[in-house]
């Protein structure tokens, strides 16, 4: 206690003498022993003197005399001193911090904020650690995450998955990955994230507006991938995670190695998973009046496979830093092959002969990257260059079959897309004055969306956007600190012509029929900007963080949404785009109180959320061509809602964490008046015990049980075409243990997991084929070894 | 005891947070329900299985209704030549063999009910032509209420000479 009321007049002091003295400057930086990255958020204290490590690790000391010790310290570090040397004047002090932390330790801090810096930045923010990825890995990253509360997915089958943020997905969360954001065809309903979710040590998930900071689409939310740490110097690591699953006959291998000289390091990366057809608790599925016989439980056709690699090459210098990564992730994926969206098929092709070969309908992505980092530390300004480059290829195939006016064409190619998109972000952290961190960049981004195929959706486009932010972290004391920000944004969205490549009798005003080859796109060009940012504070105490945020946030309209003009058969809609959307602005308040001791945890996070014109894909009492017109339609939107997290350690050995989430939507005006939004998840929470045996059992070491158990309310709030989704209860256990095989030093992980234990026949409702009222997964086994070398 | 004051405040937060998510108030009604459609009554057509002539004119008839306005219908006939679906009557018509479409039928025909009533019969009359292609077809009613909620149905039927 007496250390803080000392530190808070330390800094209350210095404040006062910091302008009116300019001798004697002293310039450091904190660093991670073992990685060299910077640490941020450290307490640099000494006789009358006292900072803060800024994002980059920069600190700053003014007025210090030679010989002075400084004390450094950060939770999870242990505390380092250091002896102001007689040339400080010449030389940055670099200041090395070794980490405390453990491996078990690690894993329970997910849900909480675990570093300084995160407790002090006032928006909702979870950190999830390799550690807790490790623990609770699921077929696809999102799924790994919906342990989160708050975080949810939208599951297309059993190997994709796209991730939702309180009850909003698709463009309103922004995925990040190194910096750069990810760029695919988010808006499409059978679209899943294309990410290897092997080799990512750290993500950073905001929960909330976050424009400010990431630009359209941060609407909702961010999922930032963040790059992984830079390894230790002369070293060489390895490992290789081997993965069965039971249920659709999984088998997963992932081999990544690391390895770093003294300034130069590498990494590399490969994945290969290849999965069966899926299997439901049901015999049978009955769609409307349509009943489908299911063949040994499976889900015909809904098989899978992935191959993914990656590499990156970087160099850290004294004053520079810089990694380039090449990635690539290409998956192909059946679709269930009675229904593809609500469209019945019958077929010839024998799809029940095996359940690891992938017919027709089918999809298959290929995900190219190449990102670069460059951080410059030059005095008291850190500059960040972000460059990316990534083409995304998807392509849908289906049996060939004429629909309305369309004669049966000749290929399976129903829809292709190939987006190519440029991205550069820049970014000056600048310390002025120790209590100040000044932050400000530019953000642009070029797309080339090109389409190809049978069926039309959306056109091909171009599309620009910049944006320009500026925003300041202030420490107003140890405790208390302020950061607001404004950003203006600006884009532009050309759209190119399209025509049917067939014929439609079209009615003309007179009577009378003629055949045309109709024009479904029109050549636009769309101006769009906006202003956007966001004000919060934090107060920070020991044990317990207070955060309190308003945000404004915004996303620009996509292609899709101004441009559609096409039959979607598989959803048996007209889909019509409308070119006077607006982007869409939300404005947010969030409450974050977050308590942590050590047998005890406590946290809730609250907001109040106003969309001023939501975009959504409004069903019209009206048919095109016997489809039912959808239109893209902006409305007023409500949404409160929030998520509460408890946990308690009940003996040294058993711990206990309940955590309950929880979104209502109201449209206020428009033709959905009073109804919800699409894809409302229900009332949802998770109650999980975890025993972790403190002796060791022959051969396994830190041995840990862990039983979660979610229990779902039914969603009875829903809009047209959606069904109601009755309430759940699941069972989830898994075993974790460390083996000592080859050595002591690096142990194999060993993870048994049982999902859905009782085989619970249970419906998602935020999943893509609970439309055609097809389960979720029946019950799986799973075993997972972690092979360090 | 000055951290039980700030644990009692965040339990407080939280109650009072909860409860004002749940005191949903249910004057803002909704039309939570789907309009319905079916052929299976006296009168219904056509029926799983029916043979069409050519050159003969058939009235199409289903009945709808809804719990507040119907908005709505339309009628789909294509050929089902290529087997590539199924209806929803339950019953499993013999299909012809698979063949290449040359002039198949299709009628495909929306109209609006303008003053929203809550049940129609469908009748629509149509004349099987005499040059389209003989064979199986699918023929599927569709319709939707003023709120947007959609129904169909579906049928397989077959045109002979």
């Amino acid at each position: 206690m007496t250390d803080k009321i000392l530190a808070v007049w330390f800094s209350i002091g210095l404040s006062l003498l910091s302008f009116a003295q300019t001798s004697s400057t002293v310039k450091g930086v904190v660093v991670d022993a073992q990685t060299q990255t910077p640490v941020s958020g450290a307490n640099i204290i000494g006789d009358r003197l006292y900072a803060v490590s800024s994002e980059n690790g920069e600190f700053t000391l003014e007025n210090v005399g030679t010989g002075t010790v400084i004390k450094v310290t950060h939770l999870g570090y242990s505390p380092a001193f250091v002896t102001i040397p007689a040339d400080h004047r010449d030389r940055r002090i670099v200041v090395q911090l070794t980490e405390t932390n453990t491996k078990l330790e690690e894993v329970q801090v997910v849900g909480n904020a675990k570093e300084r810096s995160t407790r002090k930045f006032p928006l909702s923010t979870v950190e999830a650690s390799g550690a807790f990825l490790e623990a609770n890995r699921e077929n696809s990253l999102m799924q790994t995450l919906s342990k989160i509360p708050g975080v949810s997915t939208i599951n297309i089958g059993s190997g994709q998955s796209k991730p939702v943020i309180r009850g909003l997905g698709f463009n309103r969360v922004s995925v990040v990955q190194n910096g750069v954001k990810h760029e695919a065809q988010q808006w499409g309903n059978d679209h899943g994230l294309e990410i290897d979710q092997y080799g990512i040590e750290h993500i950073r998930i905001i929960k909330g507006p976050a424009s400010l900071l990431y630009g359209s689409d941060a609407i909702a939310g961010v999922v930032d991938l963040q790059a992984p740490k830079i390894p230790e110097a002369r070293s060489f690591t390895g490992e290789v995670n081997l993965l069965g699953e039971s249920n659709n006959n999984l088998f997963g291998v992932s081999a990544g190695v690391q390895s770093r000289k003294d300034r130069w390091f590498y990494r590399a990366r490969f994945t290969y998973r290849d999965y069966a057809d899926y299997k439901v608790p049901a015999d049978r599925i009955n769609y409307e009046s349509y009943i489908f016989e299911l063949h040994k439980n499976r889900l015909r056709n809904t098989a899978g496979n992935e191959v993914n690699g990656a590499f990156s090459i970087g160099y850290i210098g004294s004053n520079i830093k810089s990694e380039t990564f090449f990635s690539n992730v290409y998956a192909k994926n059946g679709f269930f092959a009675n229904a593809h969206g609500l469209e019945v098929r019958t077929s010839s092709i024998d799809y029940d002969r095996s359940e690891r070969d992938i017919d027709l309908p089918f999809h298959l992505v290929n995900h190219f990257k190449v990102i670069n980092n460059t951080t410059f530390y030059e005095g008291q300004h850190t500059i960040d260059l972000e460059l990316g480059f990534q083409n995304n290829h998807r392509e849908e195939h289906s049996e060939p079959v004429p629909h309305g006016y369309m004669p049966k064409p000749d290929h399976s190619k129903e829809r292709v897309f190939d987006k190519t998109t440029f991205s550069l972000n820049a970014r000056n952290t600048f310390t002025p004055h120790e209590k100040h961190r000044v932050v400000f960049g530019i953000n642009t981004e070029f797309q080339n969306n090109n389409i190809s195929g049978w069926g039309f959706l959306i056109p091909k486009y171009n599309r620009f956007t910049a944006g320009i932010f500026a925003y300041d972290h202030i420490a107003i004391s140890d405790k208390l600190s302020f950061q607001g920000g404004l950003r203006y944004d600006f884009g532009l969205v050309d759209t190119r012509p399209y025509v049917d490549w067939f014929p439609s009798t079209v009615k003309q005003s007179d009577g009378s029929t003629s055949s045309v080859y109709v024009q479904r796109a029109q050549h636009k060009n769309l101006r769009f900007g906006n202003i956007s940012g966001s004000a919060g504070i934090s107060y920070t105490t020991k044990n317990t963080s207070y955060k309190l945020h308003i945000g404004k946030s915004f996303r620009m309209p996509l292609s899709n949404e101004l441009a559609s003009d096409g039959v979607n058969y598989h959803m048996f809609r007209y889909e019509k785009g409308n070119l006077d959307l607006d982007p869409e602005a939300s404005y947010q308040l969030d409450i974050d109180v977050d308590h942590n001791t050590k047998n005890f945890s406590l946290g809730i996070s609250p907001f109040v959320n106003f969309f001023e014109n939501f975009i959504y894909l409004n069903p019209t009492p009206n048919y095109y061509e016997t489809v039912q017109i959808y239109e893209y339609t902006q409305s007023k939107v409500f949404r409160i809602g929030g998520e509460l997290r408890f946990g308690y350690a009940l003996t040294e050995n058993l711990r206990m964490d309940a955590s309950a989430e929880y979104v209502h939507s109201r449209q206020l005006n428009g033709p959905k008046k009073n109804f919800t939004l699409p894809f409302s998840p229900p009332f949802s929470g998770l109650i999980s015990g975890n025993y972790q045996f403190r002796k060791d059992l022959l051969c396994f070491r830190h041995l840990q049980v862990t039983a979660d158990y979610r229990i779902t309310a039914k969603q009875d709030e829903i809009v047209p075409p959606e069904n109601t989704t009755d309430g759940y209860q699941v069972l989830n256990l898994s075993v974790m243990s460390d083996l000592d095989l080859f050595s002591s030093l690096k142990q194999v992980q060993l993870r048994f997991k049982l999902n859905n234990v009782f085989n619970t026949r249970y419906f998602n409702h935020t999943s893509f084929y609970r439309m055609i009222d097809v389960p979720e997964a029946g019950r799986n086994v799973s075993l997972s070894l972690t092979i360090p070398f | 005891m000055k951290s039980n004051l700030k644990l009692w405040t965040i339990v407080l937060t939280t109650g009072i947070f909860f409860t004002s998510c749940s005191s949903d108030d249910d004057s803002m009604a909704k039309d939570e329900e789907k309009p319905e459609i079916t052929i299976n009554y006296d009168g219904g057509f056509p029926q799983a299985c029916t043979e069409l002539v050519k050159g003969e004119t058939y009235n199409f008839r289903a009945r709808i209704t809804d719990n507040m306005a119907l908005a709505s219908y339309s009628l789909d006939i294509h050929h089902n030549f290529d087997h590539h679906t199924h209806d929803d009557q339950g019953a499993q018509c013999d299909l012809e063999p698979v063949k290449e479409a040359v002039n198949p039928m299709l009628y495909m025909e929306n109209f609006s009910l303008a003053d929203g009533p809550v049940s129609y019969e469908i009748d629509i009359p149509i004349t099987i032509s005499e040059n389209v292609d003989t064979g199986d077809y699918h023929c599927m009613f569709s319709v939707t209420d003023q709120t947007g909620w959609q129904s169909r149905t579906s049928v397989d039927i077959k045109i002979i000479e």
